[in-house]
């Protein structure tokens, strides 16, 4: 299991680095989406082998919240282009 | 053991899926990569947590997070590809 963490931590930062670079903003709007998916598998692992189910329901908080607040910033870029 | 072998795989999904985010060429060829892979390889992990020790109490919060992310993944991709595709972004050109 620690194996992989470490495997999701690097996953994390190298999908930082796409979210940084990204050349359109729909590119970090996706590099956005999939570091909050890796940070939901890394939360609910930790959850399980440090035996701290609070951390779950943290879990299932931030996935609520980071779908929600995907969803709103496509459909408001569909609008401004991202440029605003 | 099971479930550590399950987690695995899953990570290695989405080691592959982070290649793809950052080789790949366009935002779409990228959205095909983190949409599927992401979503098949966090399902696998917490299909592995939640075979993990038994049924517990704990598994219901973890199916509810499974179910939600298999619902919302496809979602977003497509909510994302559609919002490029409106505002009239093309991908790059075959080389």
């Amino acid at each position: 299991m620690k194996i992989v963490e470490i495997a999701l931590l690097a996953c994390l930062v190298a999908t930082l680095w796409r979210l940084l670079r990204g050349p359109t903003p729909w590119d970090r709007l996706l590099a956005y989406n999939a570091a909050s998916n890796r940070v939901v598998a890394l939360l609910a692992v930790v959850a399980i082998v440090a035996n701290q189910s609070m951390l779950l329901d943290v879990t299932v908080v931030y996935v609520a919240l980071s779908f929600l607040g995907i969803i709103v910033l496509a459909r408001s870029m569909e609008r401004t282009g991202g440029t605003r | 053991m099971t479930s550590t072998v399950l987690a695995l795989i899953g990570a290695a999904f989405v080691a592959i899926g982070t290649v793809g985010i950052l080789r790949f060429r366009d935002i779409y060829s990228r959205l095909q990569a983190s949409g599927v892979a992401d979503t098949f390889g966090t399902s696998l992990i917490l299909l592995g947590l939640i075979v993990r020790d038994g049924w517990q109490s704990r598994d219901a919060a973890l199916l509810l997070l499974l179910a939600f992310l298999v619902l919302t993944g496809p979602i977003v991709t497509h909510s994302i590809a559609k919002s490029a595709f409106t505002r009239g972004y093309r991908g790059e050109e075959d080389r």
